[in-house]
């Protein structure tokens, strides 16, 4: 046994095209990206070698902090979204009827592509003739405010298209994962009198804990280095208060021609997700799955 | 002792139809707002695209089109080469996704399943993957296809998702991995097969949902994307729909309504691929729960 | 698997074919003696159908009159484009001809060696059908790195019909312009509509306060660190916005809407005035998807004067927008020179009348059979006594982003008009 899935050159093969593509195509641009982090360049002339001056211009760097914040917001709302993620997944696994096409429609959002997704939302929450402001006049309300106008306001109006338009991606994976379980275990806990609740509980959810954990990761990491909406729906203001780290390196290394800054913006980006990792890691880590 | 066991669970049963009832019926009311808030942005952007800029901008945007446009739609199909680009959307997708799908099954194959010691720094290298912000690897990248002499060449593209969707898809693939029961595969090498026969015959067949799954997901990411393409390629021959968008993008001003259009009719294959793939979820488990 | 494995070596093969007629980054000297000059722009046929027309023309008439040479366009959204050009520069394949921002935009290729100098294409009579001060936009160190295509002034567009029905007349001092807001507020309309969450369109409006409270220079001054943003003239023109903001004047939730949006409720005669560019005037004239009652209600007036300010009010905000560049590391640049000479010249006889372009060189009203609005504007322009260039396109462009989130943070009333100016100074004194 051990001895035919310990074979060297089977490891190889799988592994290493896969290997060799990522090393060239992401390891290359992120081992020249902390290298242009310690260049003054503005991405088209000549570059100058300026140390760690752009790293410890980080450190200093309030408007760099504040995105850092609103990406590490962003991320935990995104985590705490999959909690209903789960159960609208476990409804829609659970043999109920029309799950089959309640499944699909739930998942049309993912289709949209991000220009899509940026119109409607931009719709939704347009001051006078939004979807939202309508509503709110209709209920009463003298005057609702703009959105994606209001400093404080801004962060949490570009949260739910965000987590809204990631639904789709978790409801799939967790619904796989879901009925990836042998309905014979099912079966067992019926008989032996488990209702619905203690079935998704002690068994579904034990089930599919290495998934869960998957998406721990990429939820939080894909959000600490979110872009996408918050570039074409708000491009990060007003005045600063919806930028992410993501769109703050952007603007930094393509609209200011600080390529160098930028890259050291990107790096760092890097450095925290990768922290992220390495914690979420050590929270949900149990001993029987030695091998995740 | 054994009849009032039965007896208490009758009990159980018949309470809970009442409550049941009302529960589900509350369940259903929710699950259905959800589904009417999760198929909307479809029928909104059907609208959408049958509008003018001067409705899009001026009147409320949840109004029906006042004279429906359908020679956006002509518009659309006539100009330029749409014909070209889906062609080439469809195949550079397919090619894509595939390649992605079969490396990150290997890898995940290799890691879950056969005992060597880097594995987990191997793992560990594809989850650093995840982390790079798209836009810093731009420079470093399209420097090295230059090099290779695959600028404005396809399979710059190919290779750039295929590596980009390679860590989020050993991701999820490790998740399921590590539910999927290993005895067949144990049985198999006691039996002498060799290792291809077990990855091709035994666990291929057996992850169909979850690959079904990361082919939605790959199928998606890739079909959206327009960074990489505008950036790498240059011919027209070579350009993709999410291009076709780019026309109706001006210097001062968007023709919306065109765009609309545009989405609508790019997001349909991926619609009847979608509906067609998710069905192969459920099914793929039936077909590996025979083979189990 | 084998398939996978034979269907890529086909992309391979089939790719490789394709790729080495599709372009080399430079032009190519093959097939004959053609050469082959790479153009890039950002009027898709799409958006932009009679500018995409006109470039087409332009390369068919030149192709014609040049037979060996061939013209090879790319063409990209206004964002893309952008961010594909610093790509293509960073890796020295900019297309031999394509088109560049001025000023802030451009300094940066100028000085990473990308730009090739134009001075000799602008020697005699092309140098001199240039309104003056538009290639000075495009030059660094006193030569030129770029041919503008394009000349904007921004004028305040009004509802006639808003005005009438509220009884106002066009203001001439900004007292009356104040008062105007006033009424209009009081009586619930939106007097302004502004896209804020794209700044440049605030800053505008800042600029002319403080061109008409400061006079021509003092902005100027400041941004070219000769003067200073502290300058009683700027605290005050941030104040008077401020001032605005508290009248109400701005449609709401400005802040966070794009250019765009906002036009809609002008569109939609719910806002009485908006203050653009002249690349607007065709949505008032010629553009036959505006229903003509509406384009008969808009007229133009010229920012009013301040009281007690040093303005004129024949100084305009306003400048060129796109030109033409040729690449330095060009293999052909001789004919890529000799093509944008071309092309300006055309540019210049059709873009006003073929796409509502106004060109940076020298137009004969006279001779135009063009909408009345039109020549009033092109009239106007000739008879400025100066334009100041966007504030924005003058900086660098990191200072440019700072300025833009701070136009922000004024109108949305975070800082007062004193952390405007010391924060303004704070971010050029870095620079130097």
């Amino acid at each position: 046994m051990n001895k035919v899935m310990s074979n060297k050159w089977v490891i190889a093969m799988y592994v290493l095209p896969a290997l060799l593509l990522i090393l060239v195509l992401i390891y290359v641009p992120i081992i020249l990206t902390g290298y242009y982090g310690l260049m003054k360049w503005d991405g088209i002339g000549e570059m100058d070698f300026i140390g760690l001056s752009n790293y410890t211009k980080l450190l200093t760097d309030d408007d760099f902090w504040q995105s850092s914040l609103n990406s590490l917001l962003l991320a935990i709302f995104s985590l705490l979204s999959l909690i209903g993620y789960l159960a609208i997944s476990l409804v829609l696994a659970a043999k109920i009827k029309g799950a089959d096409l309640l499944r699909k429609i739930y998942l049309i959002p993912m289709l949209l592509s991000s220009v899509a997704i940026a119109q409607l939302w931009l719709k939704i929450y347009h001051p006078s003739n939004g979807l939202l402001n309508s509503l709110l006049v209709f209920f009463g309300v003298d005057n609702p405010p703009a959105w994606l106008a209001e400093p404080n306001l801004v962060l949490g109006a570009i949260f739910v298209p965000i987590i809204w338009q990631y639904a789709g991606f978790y409801i799939l994976i967790y619904y796989a994962a879901l009925k990836n379980i042998p309905d014979s275990v099912i079966e067992a806990a019926k008989i032996d009198g488990a209702s619905p609740l203690q079935i998704a509980y002690k068994i579904k959810l034990p089930l599919i804990m290495g998934v869960i954990k998957v998406t721990i990761v990429l939820s939080f990491v894909g959000s600490l280095k979110y872009f996408d909406l918050i570039y074409v729906m708000t491009g990060g203001g007003p005045n600063g208060a919806s930028e992410v780290i993501a769109s703050y390196m952007y603007k930094q290394a393509f609209n200011s021609y600080n390529f160098g800054y930028g890259s050291a913006v990107g790096f760092a980006l890097l450095l925290f997700c990768l922290l992220a990792t390495v914690v979420i890691q050590r929270l949900t880590r149990t001993d029987d799955e030695v091998e995740y | 002792m054994t009849e009032t066991g039965q007896q208490e669970v009758k009990l159980q049963k018949s309470e809970g139809n009442a409550a049941g009832k009302f529960g589900y019926a509350i369940l259903y009311l929710i699950l259905g707002i959800i589904a009417v808030l999760q198929i909307y942005p479809l029928i909104w952007l059907v609208f959408f695209s049958l509008k003018t800029n001067q409705e899009v901008f001026n009147a409320s945007p949840f109004a029906l089109p006042a004279d429906p446009k359908w020679e956006n739609y002509a518009t659309v199909w006539t100009q330029g080469n749409i014909n070209l680009y889906f062609f080439n959307s469809v195949w550079i997708t397919l090619v894509s996704v595939a390649l992605t799908i079969l490396l990150a099954s290997f890898v995940t194959f290799a890691i879950t399943r056969m005992n060597w010691k880097l594995s987990k720094l191997v793992l560990g290298l594809f989850m650093i993957g995840l982390m790079i912000p798209v836009h810093s690897t731009l420079i470093p990248l399209f420097n090295f296809f230059l090099s290779i002499n695959l600028i404005d060449h396809p399979l710059a593209l190919i290779l750039t998702y295929t590596a980009f969707n390679l860590p989020l898809t050993i991701m999820i693939l490790l998740g399921f991995y590590s539910t999927l029961p290993r005895e067949v595969e144990e049985a198999a090498v006691i039996d002498g097969s060799s290792i291809h026969r077990i990855f091709f015959q035994i666990t291929l067949p057996m992850s169909m949902p979850v690959m079904s799954t990361t082919f939605i997901i790959n199928m998606i990411y890739n079909w959206n994307e327009f960074v990489f393409i505008n950036t790498f390629i240059s011919s027209d021959s070579y350009k993709t729909l999410t291009v076709g968008i780019q026309n109706f993008i001006g210097q001062y001003s968007t023709d919306w309504g065109a765009i609309g259009a545009t989405l609508v009719i790019s997001i349909l294959p991926i619609l009847i691929a979608f509906v067609f793939l998710s069905n192969k979820i459920v099914e793929g488990i039936a077909a590996g729960a025979v083979k189990g | 698997m084998l398939l996978l494995l034979t269907m890529m070596t086909a992309i391979v093969l089939s790719g490789c074919g394709g790729g080495d007629d599709a372009g080399d980054g430079g032009g190519t000297a093959g097939g004959g003696d053609k050469v082959t000059v790479k153009m890039m722009h950002l009027w898709p046929a799409g958006s932009s159908k009679q500018h995409h027309g006109i470039v087409e023309d332009i390369i068919k008439q030149y192709e014609e009159e040049n037979p060996d040479v061939k013209i090879e366009t790319e063409i990209l959204s206004n964002d893309q484009y952008k961010e594909k050009i610093k790509v293509l520069a960073s890796s020295n394949q900019l297309p031999d001809v394509g088109l560049t921002w001025a000023a802030g935009f451009l300094r940066p290729y100028v000085e990473g060696g990308k730009f090739a100098a134009l001075d000799d294409v602008l020697e005699g009579e092309l140098g001199e059908s240039f309104i003056s001060g538009t290639t000075e936009a495009f030059s660094v160190d006193g030569k030129a790195y770029g041919l503008p295509l394009e000349l904007n002034i921004a004028p305040i567009y009004y509802n006639k019909r808003i005005f009438e029905e509220n009884n106002l007349e066009v203001p001439e001092t900004f007292d009356d312009f104040k008062n105007v807001v006033k009424t209009l507020v009081d009586n619930g309309v939106t007097p302004i509509t502004v896209g804020n969450k794209e700044p440049w369109t605030g800053s505008m409006w800042y600029m002319y306060l403080a061109d008409r409270i400061g006079g021509k220079e003092t902005l100027t001054n400041a941004i070219n660190r000769s003067g200073s943003f502290e300058d009683p003239a700027l605290v005050q023109a941030a104040a008077e916005i401020q001032n605005l903001v508290d009248l109400g004047a701005f449609v709401k939730g400005y802040n966070g809407l794009s250019n765009e949006e906002a036009k809609g409720p002008f569109m939609n005669e719910k806002a009485a005035m908006y203050m653009m560019g002249s690349w607007e005037l065709p949505n008032f004239t010629t553009n036959e998807d505006v229903p003509q009652e509406f384009k008969d209600q808009i007229g133009f007036f010229k920012f009013p004067l301040v009281e007690g300010g040093k303005g004129d009010i024949n100084s305009f905000v306003g400048g060129p927008g796109v030109g033409l560049f040729v690449s330095e590391n060009s293999k052909v640049q001789q004919e890529a020179k000799d093509f944008v000479k071309f092309f300006v010249q055309k540019w210049g006889e059709v873009s006003v009348t073929g796409a509502g372009v106004i060109p940076a060189t020298k137009v004969d009203t006279s001779q135009l059979d063009l909408p009345e609005m039109f020549i009033d504007v092109l009239d106007e322009l000739n008879k400025a006594s100066n334009i100041t260039l966007y504030a924005d396109v003058q900086m660098s462009a990191s200072a440019a982003q700072e300025h833009l989130n701070l136009i922000q943070s004024l109108f949305g009333k975070e800082i007062t008009a004193e952390e405007f100016a010391t924060r303004h100074e704070e971010v050029l004194a870095d620079e130097e």
